[in-house]
């Protein structure tokens, strides 16, 4: 039998096995595709928005927590998770990965340049888009700042980026300590491939990983730099090798940095990719491919859950479960025809909100997105009409918390993180507890 | 069903006739005549259906697209999501994209799928139109390979020899089609049945082991004829820890042919194969250790072919993969784990279809639990073959693209020895690093202290 069965190889179903393992449990992770990380900005944010821009997330988690539970009465998920487990979550993750991965601090934001000329707060942020930084604390200015000369680069067989757009924008966004950036547009040439004219992001980043092809864009690059002026380029300056965005900043020798364009995001495959190694090299066990198809029980104990592998289902016995199996976006949770939502895979009982579920503002927030499973501070999943544990040995986090608006506040990467560690952490200890 | 025919019916209609289609001809007419039992079965149909409908469930997150491991060698080929759940919406029984014929089906894009699409089987079920009317001979005879193991035994030697000889292979090359440098199989002078008929009774069990009772080993053509000591040393193994093993006649499970687009000989071939396996006992674990030939059984020969047949569904429900089995066993504490200490790193390569099975890698945990062994997983998705797609003469170097990270690994990292659960790739890996390449039995055999792990391979 193993400890513990995790469902979902999402950011936060990938962390939690891997804090697992590294205490000692034995750790099936069973998943039917991959995760949402991937398809993000290989970004990680805490909360961006509540709704004003956050320039301060865990001094301002609170507040926003205080503003939630006038609107609602679902628990945010950070409301069980508190500050600390974001700070740990997000510091684990950030030290597995590394330097060359992720840099940033959970304390304050920052804000990025997007694909449409935006800036985008975050906390967390791959090396390659530090020469992009602008800052949101008056008191420690950033790598761009007010007066800051930056060419937004196309690549001419790369289609999903279009540096006008990028740099038009730009140069209108009013900085947060004020003043504006200076921005124009440039083009290369880059085929991935021999004759290839529509590249793949991905397809570039491979091409970039081989260190010889990276001197064709180098040239190119150095031609058209203006003195004092910082380069942006699409996210897809390398995949495998990490060193490929140092070694094309320093060979071309001026500020540089990634804008991130639409999946496949080059970024967020670093990190899963990194991510899954990580956990695989610690031996967690993974199933890649099998969906979950539900479990057997007995006496409000989970004992195995029900594997969907070929031929046959495998009854897979553990002694703690662990739901990272994400929500409506990997099919988790469903709205059918009638309305009513419901939780795919072990049929849990709901946090709903009053009220419709969905409204005809295309822009406002959508209730349905905050239904979910609701938990305790140790993040067992809890009926929500009792608040009693549905089975004492099963937890979530992640996407299929109740209670967020993930998208809006940017804060899907936060929770996945600080519900993973803290759900990890309690399974930890509870296990432990049943040993003696 | 008939709202399905009914539209296709119409665009027909309206757009004139189209080639492959005759008019009024529906897609389901046109697969039925190049599989005439789709006409006889409506779950077979079904089946069909549900792969094909699943393609609505694309939400074009591009996953796949970044999965695939021919995508990523060659331009040659559009990639999963374009000529699966994209393509398919035109297809109305023509091709549309020819570069199809360049998937693999290593089946990498549906497992890392998250909306479930059936991306690989699409392509499969389509590749079986697009070939039907110039199917080469080429790939129908190398889809013969229980008769290729059957012709060449006798001859092992001389067939060994002539294999290795350059301009009978360019020979080959040119009059069939596969490539002078692709990787053959050894011919060995004695198959599984020859060596079960010329030994003295089982080999013993291990000291004070009860018996355990019956169960059914499916040998597979490679494990009949070529990777013969695999078969045997699963035998042994079992043997050894109290099963009687059962090894009924059987011929081959058709997954060449599935792979090749030629569905209904597969078809008959599996349903006779797992008819022949029920003889022996129709409630008993029947146990294989080639990796892909369990997966046609378990599934593929359902989800690619709509096979919807009692016998094999009763097999394919108590088929498990010899790693798989054994773990299981370990998992239940009924695995004595007095195993030999091995120092050994030993790179590992889980094959596509093994990975397809959704079972886990269950080899490395089951290596592992052998002292002084640590395995190094390849991470490749796929190692090139892919059957004997890596055989033909036009993918050969796309094929040893696919697997030129695997193959470096296994150079890098190995110390006599790689491991491997399926035997083309084991065949595409000794060929194309020149190391040993064995199934995990081996080091199971070997940990046991029933042989050297240095045992030859074949
Ligand atoms: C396109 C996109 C953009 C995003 N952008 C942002 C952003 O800018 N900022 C932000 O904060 N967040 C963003 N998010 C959200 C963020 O990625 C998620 O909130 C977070 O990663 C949640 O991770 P998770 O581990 O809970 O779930 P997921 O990443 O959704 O992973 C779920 C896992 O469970 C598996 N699974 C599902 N059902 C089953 C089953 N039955 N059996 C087995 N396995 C199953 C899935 O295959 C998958 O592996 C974005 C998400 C997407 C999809
Ligand atoms: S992975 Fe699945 S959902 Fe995503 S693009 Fe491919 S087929 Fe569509
Ligand atoms: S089956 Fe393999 S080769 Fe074919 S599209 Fe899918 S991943 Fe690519
Ligand atoms: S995989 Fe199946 S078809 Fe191929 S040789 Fe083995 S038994 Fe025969």
């Amino acid at each position: 039998m193993r400890d513990v069965m995790v469902i979902g190889a999402g950011l936060s179903g990938l962390l939690a096995a891997i804090r697992l393992r590294q205490a000692g449990l034995s750790v099936a992770l069973v998943h039917k595709g991959r995760g949402g990380l991937q398809l993000g900005q290989g970004t990680v944010d805490v909360l961006g928005y509540r709704p004003q821009r956050v320039a301060r997330p865990l001094d301002e988690l609170d507040e926003f927590l205080a503003d939630q539970h006038r609107a609602s009465d679902i628990a945010h998920p950070y409301a069980h998770t508190g500050a600390d487990a974001i700070r740990e979550g997000v510091g684990y993750l950030a030290e597995l990965l590394g330097e060359d991965y992720l840099v940033g601090d959970a304390e304050v934001n920052v804000a990025l340049p997007t694909a449409v000329g935006a800036l985008r707060p975050t906390a967390y942020y791959p090396p390659s888009m530090a020469d992009g930084v602008v800052s949101l604390d008056p008191a420690k200015p950033g790598a761009l700042r007010a007066g800051s000369a930056v060419v937004v680069v196309g690549i001419r067989e790369f289609k999903d980026f279009t540096p006008e757009l990028i740099a038009g924008n730009l140069a209108l966004n009013d900085l947060p300590g004020g003043g504006r950036l200076e921005a124009r547009a440039d083009w290369v040439s880059f085929p991935a491939r021999d004759g290839e004219v529509d590249s793949t992001g991905l397809n570039i980043a491979r091409a970039l990983d081989d260190p010889a092809r990276r001197g064709a864009l180098v040239d190119q690059l150095k031609a058209l730099g203006r003195p004092g002026e910082t380069i942006a380029l699409p996210a897809v300056l390398g995949h495998e090798d990490p060193t490929a965005f140092a070694d094309l900043r320093s060979q071309v020798g001026s500020p540089l940095f990634e804008i991130p364009v639409p999946p496949p995001g080059v970024p967020g495959m670093r990190l899963n990719d990194r991510l899954t190694r990580i956990a695989k090299e610690a031996r967690v066990e993974v199933f890649l491919g099998s969906n979950v198809l539900g479990a057997d029980s007995a006496g409000g104990v989970l004992q195995a859950g029900v594997v969907g592998t070929t031929g046959h289902d495998t009854h897979l016995k553990a002694r703690a479960f662990l739901l990272a199996a994400g929500g409506f976006e990997s099919g988790t949770l469903e709205l059918d025809s009638y309305q009513k939502v419901s939780e795919t895979i072990l049929g849990l009982p709901l946090a709903i909100p009053a009220g419709e579920l969905i409204h005809d503002t295309w822009a406002g927030q959508q209730p349905l997105f905050s239904v979910g499973v609701a938990t305790n501070d140790d993040m067992v999943v809890v009926d929500p009409a009792t608040g009693e544990p549905v089975y004492s040995n099963l937890y979530a986090a992640g996407g299929v918390l109740a209670g967020a608006q993930r998208w809006d506040e940017k804060s899907g990467e936060g929770i996945a993180v600080a519900s993973a560690v803290r759900a990890a952490d309690a399974i930890i200890s509870n296990l432990a507890g049943g040993q003696r | 069903m008939s709202d399905l025919l009914d539209t296709n019916e119409t665009a027909v209609e309206e757009l004139g006739p189209r080639p492959g289609l005759a008019p009024g001809q529906t897609v389901w007419e046109l697969l039925a005549a190049v599989s005439p039992r789709i006409k006889d079965n409506p779950n077979t149909y079904e089946a069909q259906q549900l792969n094909r409908v699943s393609l609505d469930q694309c939400v074009k997150c591009t996953i796949c697209e970044t999965m695939c491991p021919v995508a990523k060698v060659t331009p040659l080929f559009s990639g999963p999501k374009f000529v699966g759940p994209q393509a398919e919406r035109f297809r109305n029984g023509e091709s549309v994209d020819h570069t199809l014929d360049y998937c693999s089906s290593c089946g990498i894009c549906t497992l890392n799928c998250p909306q479930d699409v059936k991306i690989a089987e699409i392509n499969s079920m389509a590749r079986a139109v697009m070939k039907k009317d110039h199917m080469p001979l080429r790939d129908r005879l190398i889809t013969q390979t229980e008769l290729e193991g059957r012709l060449l035994t006798p001859f092992a030697p001389v067939a060994n020899w002539a294999l290795k000889q350059k301009p009978i292979r360019v020979a080959v090359e040119k009059v069939v089609g596969v490539h002078r440098d692709a990787p053959m199989p050894v011919a060995q002078s004695q198959s599984i049945k020859g060596w079960l008929k010329h030994r003295k009774g089982p080999a013993p069990r291990r000291p004070g082991q009860p018996d355990r009772g019956p169960v059914v080993f499916f040998t597979g053509c490679a494990g009949t004829y070529f990777e013969v000591e695999t078969s045997k040393k699963t035998i042994e193994v079992l043997e050894h820890l109290g099963f009687e093993v059962l090894v009924p006649k059987q011929g081959c499970c058709g997954l060449a042919e599935q792979s090749n687009g030629l569905f209904d000989s597969a078809r008959k071939r599996v349903v006779k194969l797992c008819e022949q396996l029920n003889a022996a006992g129709k409630e008993l674990t029947v146990i294989s250790s080639s990796g892909s030939c369990a997966g046609m059984i378990k599934h593929e020969a359902h989800e690619i072919m709509g096979v919807d047949d009692p016998a094999v569904r009763s097999v394919g429900t108590r088929m498990r993969e010899t790693s798989e089995f054994l773990l299981d066993l370990f998992d239940e504490d009924e695995l004595p784990t007095d195993f030999k200490t091995l120092e050994m790193k030993i790179p590992y390569h889980a094959p596509c279809q093994v990975k397809s099975q959704g079972m886990g890698m269950p080899a490395i945990r089951l290596m592992e639990l052998v002292p002084g062994i640590r395995v190094i997983e390849s991470e490749e998705n796929c190692c090139g073959i892919a059957g004997t797609y890596g055989l033909k003469k036009e993918k050969y170097d796309v094929a040893q693209a696919v697997g030129r990270n695997l193959f470096e690994k296994v150079k890098e990292h190995n110390e006599g020895l790689a491991v491997c659960d399926t035997e083309t790739c084991r065949w595409q890996i000794r060929n194309s690093t020149g190391v040993s390449t064995v199934h995990p039995v081996h080091v199971i055999h070997a940990a046991y202290g029933l042989s050297d792990v240095f045992s030859p391979e074949v």
